[in-house]
């Protein structure tokens, strides 16, 4: 598949003499295929170092989240290892915002996914343009869906995710609509014993 | 930011306000007015500084506060302060003959005003060439609530553009002779090349537009000679900013040059734009930005490696550069970049471009049906159509491939000024609609990535309630290069009458640029909002920047009775005419508090 939209993009380019998209790097936050197949991201479930989705039998704390434009409230967690925690995120800000639980690198390696929904008018600033995102669907091969380390909440909403965290890990929480995490819309997660 | 976080980045020696502590209590300020000398590392010259500096101090207030600001004139001439971009009452302003009388040689001045607004600013002299002369500082003013970002530490980093000569000498010898500083004319060299390239007839036709226009396709910058300053310092004399790898170091530019644009980078760091002109807009991460003179950008960088880097802003001329450097221990340095060619204007700089292109005048791309722009396919010439394509971000797309490709349209007009990033699923490697399609200054970024625009700058809260305006007014920026005079719709200041507006009106001011320079203009008093397209959330400035050939709107509602001052901020065209008196008619009586208090000294 990746392979497929590689070809596909260089026939596009030599046909139109423009140079056109790189798909190669291209997965959505959401995708429900393995990690391995989404380009190592480490988007996947089950093994990975940022945790995996948790059941809701298992969780032990909730915690609530505020965000604000463009900050969290609580700006840090602090997290027992292998705790399985329900997260209920508000956004009581006025623009569309993002609860993603990863290690720093996974955020950085999202942030192009996230530029490219914003620039197919998938993420406007202040809700999620679904008719946009079944065009994207259709016209690439991706769309939007639900992933179990993140949560997007539209302005005035509130979205709700369990997970159940790993041994060891550096993790953040953070935003990655385009410009929120690098103007300081993240967290550090301590575990701890 | 915290106080903590304050009283390191004080301690790190970067050049705070000695006035700082005193910010938060007292709320009453001392600035002296004083003759100084400037070194920088280039030449050595006698200029004019605020309490024995130049720059003078950075003033930080916060918001709320009532400040009173005790200004005292040590110099044998007259002088004065504007507080550049601030709210406040139309006679704490600072312009002589609009504002009030200026301050007298041995004079103190008592300015006091509400600080009803926060982020980045400035100071200057508005008499003479003080300003040119070394007479500005840097005011922050910290907001009332939490700010839509957050970082570890902050500099000032602001741009001035010091010339050995004086800025009364400098006015004389533009008068006398245009082209005086411009050490970029082209040669009879340069036209045996043209006939190379274009033949004969057309070389000859070329020199002959260029010569009705009396400019010349290198006057971008028609003051040359200088050397750029960061914070008081040449490059060689490298202004240094200190971090901690992985921290958020928040940089408040402010251009404070009379003359110079500058397009500044940071090679090897991403900077995330979150206020222009002190307000905070949606967070761009950007490689590059251009500063026009007397804006103000605050960018956010993470450094995350034990490395310098340095800090470039090469002027838009290319004639020069300011550097500085971010590094996690003084005495580091990272390498310079070298200046890029210089750019040279183009017939469509001229204004040429507007003609008979039809539906394709992207000079006015503000005003433009961008839904019909979306919808609609372009059909290239050969035959591929561009409509259904995504050329979104494209992770691993080659930009610099693209970036100054101009895009041949079948009747062989040209799309180079078009505004990709606009069109959702038309986005290419975007052209800044602010400039002229086909314009020599339409800028790009070194390393081929984002390169910032007026049309990416978006309000993160409106300052007013989005509504039509109630009526437009014209100014066309014009000028005679020959005599170097500058002016609004064909007339100079002195021979102008105010422009008047009725309290209360929201007013659309379309500037036509009909000169072959770059105009920031800047009107006092009052917000100058950029029709960017992005109706309720047009960027809020205080500084419009109008590029050769191009037409921009901005709106203004008129909130701030009395008189106040409507120039182009380079200071050269400002004082040979480009300058209007602007009267508010009408509105609230100012209260008596709010009235300039002087005191013999």
């Amino acid at each position: 598949m990746k392979v497929d939209y590689v070809a596909k993009a260089a026939r596009l380019a030599a046909a139109t003499t423009l140079s056109v998209i790189a798909l190669s790097a291209f997965t959505l936050t959401a995708l429900p295929i393995p990690a391995q197949a989404a380009g190592g991201h480490g988007t996947g479930h089950g093994n990975a170092a940022h945790g995996a989705p948790g059941n809701a039998a298992d969780v032990t704390r909730t915690i609530e989240i505020k965000m604000f434009d463009n900050y969290y409230e609580p700006e840090e967690l602090s997290i027992k290892e292998g705790e399985t925690v329900r997260f209920i995120v508000t956004n009581a800000g006025e623009f569309l915002h993002e609860f993603s639980i990863a290690t720093a690198a996974m955020h950085k390696a999202h942030a192009p996914e996230m530029m490219m929904m914003m620039e197919h008018g998938v993420l406007e600033p202040d809700r999620v343009n679904w008719a946009a995102a079944e065009q994207m669907q259709a016209s690439m091969g991706h769309g939007m869906h639900k992933e179990g380390n993140s949560v997007l909440v539209e302005p005035g909403k509130t979205g709700e995710i369990i997970w159940t965290f790993p041994q060891h890990a550096e993790l953040e929480f953070a935003c990655n609509i385009p410009g929120h995490y690098d103007a300081g819309m993240t967290g550090p997660i301590r575990l701890s014993h | 930011m915290n106080l903590s976080t304050f009283a390191r980045a004080a301690t790190l020696g970067l050049g705070l306000a000695s006035l700082a502590a005193a910010a938060a209590q007292a709320g009453t300020y001392t600035l002296t007015v004083d003759q100084v000398t400037i070194d920088t590392g280039e030449f050595k010259k006698t200029g004019i500084g605020y309490n024995g500096a130049s720059p003078g101090p950075v003033l930080r207030f916060q918001e709320g506060e009532d400040v009173v600001i005790n200004v005292t004139n040590n110099l044998s001439e007259s002088t004065s302060i504007h507080w550049h971009g601030l709210i406040l009452p139309y006679q704490q302003d600072g312009v002589p003959k609009i504002s009030y009388d200026g301050i007298a040689p041995g004079e103190t001045f008592t300015y006091r005003f509400p600080i009803v607004q926060s982020g980045t600013y400035w100071f200057h002299s508005h008499s003479g060439f003080q300003e040119p002369d070394g007479a500005y500082g840097a005011i922050v003013i910290e907001p009332k609530g939490r700010e839509p970002f957050k970082y570890d530490r902050e500099y000032v980093v602001q741009l001035t553009d010091a010339h050995p000569h004086s800025g009364n000498r400098i006015m004389r010898n533009l008068k006398m002779s245009p082209d005086y500083y411009n050490r970029k004319q082209r040669t009879f060299g340069d036209f045996l090349t043209d006939v190379d390239k274009m033949g004969l007839d057309q070389a000859l036709a070329d020199r002959k537009a260029w010569g009705e226009m009396r400019m010349m396709p290198t006057d971008i910058e028609d003051l040359q000679g200088y050397t750029p300053l960061i914070n008081g310092k040449g490059p060689s004399q490298n202004w240094t900013g200190l971090f901690e790898p992985g921290e958020r170091v928040r940089l408040r530019f402010i251009n404070s040059s009379a003359m110079t644009y500058f397009d500044i980078r940071i090679p090897g760091l991403k900077m995330t734009v979150v206020q222009a002109d002190g307000n905070n807009v949606l967070p761009v991460t950007v490689d590059e930005f251009r500063i026009a003179v007397a804006e103000t950008y605050d960018v956010i960088v993470r450094p995350e490696e034990d490395k310098a880097y340095t800090v470039f802003a090469e002027s838009m001329g290319r004639t020069a550069f300011a550097r500085g450097t971010l590094a996690p221990r003084e005495g580091m340095e990272a390498e310079i970049p070298e200046l890029r060619p210089d750019p040279l204007l183009t017939m469509a700089d001229m204004g040429m471009a507007h003609e008979g292109h039809g539906g394709m005048n992207h000079g006015a791309m503000p005003d433009m049906d961008q839904s019909q722009m979306s919808a609609g396919s372009h059909t290239m010439p050969d035959g591929t159509t561009m409509g259904g394509m995504n050329h979104g971000a494209m992770p691993g797309m080659d930009h610099s491939q693209m970036g100054s490709g101009t895009h041949t349209m079948a009747d062989g007009s040209t799309m180079a000024g078009m505004d990709h990033s606009a069109h959702g699923g038309m986005a290419m490697a975007a052209a800044d609609p602010f400039y002229a399609p086909g314009s020599g200054l339409a800028p790009s970024a070194a390393n081929g990535g984002k390169f910032l625009s007026y049309a990416d700058l978006k309000a993160q809260k409106p300052l007013y309630e989005h509504r039509e305006a109630t009526r437009e007014i014209e100014l066309r920026l014009t000028g005679n290069m020959e005599r170097y005079s500058w002016s609004i719709n064909g007339i100079k200041y002195k021979d102008a009458e105010p422009i008047r507006l009725q309290y209360g009106e929201r007013v659309r001011f379309k500037f036509v640029n009909e000169t072959m320079m770059t105009h920031p203009m800047h009107l006092h008093g009052m917000w100058s909002i950029i029709d960017n397209g992005s109706g309720k959330r047009n960027p809020v400035k205080h500084v419009v920047s109008v590029s050769p050939g191009t037409t921009v709107y901005m709106e203004t509602e008129v909130d701030a009775p009395g008189q106040w001052a409507f120039h182009c901020h380079l200071s050269y065209h400002a004082d040979s005419g480009m300058f209007r008196k602007v009267i508010v008619e009408g509105g609230p009586k100012q209260a008596k508090a709010g009235l300039p208090q002087s005191t013999g000294g």
